[in-house]
């Protein structure tokens, strides 16, 4: 299990000078012993719940994304659209990191808040996600961050109960309207995705007429949809890096 | 991770004060093949293993706790979504919330921020 993690996490070597400012590594709260001390690569160390804190079923991360409209799309300014905030274990962590971050409804521009198991990119390559699939739901303005809210607040504690299924939550702000979806690892589990559609509508408390449409993730490829350009900016970003030793 | 793990490692706690929950809807109980409670199981065996299971009002008490207050020392400054946009230095700022901010409010800019419309 561990290497597995430690080995997605090594794919993460690309985005070296992101984790020198923006390292996941906390103050406060305990860190494990070094797992991976012999690979020099790494400096990361576990994030676990603090004392008496609350731990999650498993450590998420939030990432944060941005499309600078006008700018060349060479890797280094994609780089700078994509950032890790942090990662946490325990409930009392999340909201540590959520209380100090603004809601997606503030969000200016074409800005993306995702949150995903560590260990797991919120990129459609990663292999937690290439089988996968995500639901989506399109939101007039000013619902984006309730809706936000209770989806990952479902999320954190287990209330979708699909086992290993769910990835991770995006809420992406736009022009005209908001979108909010959750992926899942396996498109073609039917069981799951009812479940997790079911779990949706319990927890959002959507109006009846909202739409929810899911797609693969291969579709999105063929397809690019409005949500293209989230997907050349993750393709752009980790694609070159992925040989990188 | 593994739920196994993590939950050999939690310490035993107090069994949570029981409360009352009106359901409107059929829908608002989970799978039946699960040991939940709609009112907040917090620790739940399920089918697949132990895994651990919070309600929204359970989470949402926690958010009160004292060491939600300081932001993770860590945080990255990102002007508009963790530090605010205005011309004032970043980490000047949220220090100045921070010493400002009533015990019982998290810190943060925004007031509307926290806003429950539920």
């Amino acid at each position: 299990m561990n290497n597995k993690f430690d080995a997605l996490k090594d794919d993460d070597s690309g985005d070296h000078d992101q984790n020198e400012e923006n390292s996941t590594q906390k103050d406060g709260e305990k860190e494990k012993t070094e797992r991976d001390k012999g690979q020099s690569s790494s400096k990361r160390k576990a994030v676990v719940p603090g004392p008496a804190e609350h731990p999650l079923q498993y450590n998420y991360t939030f990432w944060y994304s941005r499309r600078t409209p006008g700018r060349p799309t060479s890797s280094q300014s994609y780089e700078q659209n994509i950032k890790q905030i942090g990662t946490f274990a325990s409930v009392e962590q999340f909201w540590r990191f959520y209380s100090h971050m603004v809601r997606p409804g503030d969000l200016t521009g074409h800005s993306d808040f995702h949150l995903f198991k560590e260990g797991i990119k919120p990129m459609w390559e990663d292999d937690a996600n290439k089988n996968g699939g995500k639901w989506i739901i399109r939101l007039r303005k000013g619902l984006a961050s309730r809706c936000w809210e209770n989806l990952i607040l479902a999320m954190l504690g287990e209330q979708f109960m699909v086992g290993e299924e769910i990835c991770g939550a995006v809420v992406s702000v736009r022009f005209q309207e908001d979108i909010i979806s959750i992926w899942n690892k396996t498109a073609s589990d039917q069981a799951t995705t009812a479940r997790i559609r079911d779990t949706l509508r319990r927890v959002l408390n959507l109006p009846p007429n909202t739409i929810m449409e899911y797609k693969t993730h291969t579709d999105s490829i063929k397809m690019p949809g409005r949500l293209g350009p989230q997907r050349l900016l993750f393709q752009n970003l980790w694609k070159p890096r992925l040989n990188v030793p | 991770m593994s739920g196994g793990g993590s939950c050999s490692q939690t310490p035993s706690r107090a069994i949570p004060a029981t409360h009352r929950v009106v359901l409107s809807d059929s829908v608002q109980l989970p799978p039946g093949d699960y040991s939940t409670t709609p009112g907040g199981t917090l620790f739940s065996t399920t089918p697949g293993g132990t895994r651990i299971i919070y309600d929204r009002k359970f989470l949402m008490e926690c958010r009160n706790s004292p060491v939600t207050k300081t932001p993770p020392k860590d945080l990255p400054a990102i002007p508009g979504v963790t530090s605010p946009i205005s011309d004032e230095p970043p980490t000047e700022a949220r220090q100045n919330h921070r010493q400002n901010s009533p015990e019982d409010k998290p810190a943060g800019g925004d007031e509307s921020q926290f806003e429950m419309d539920i």
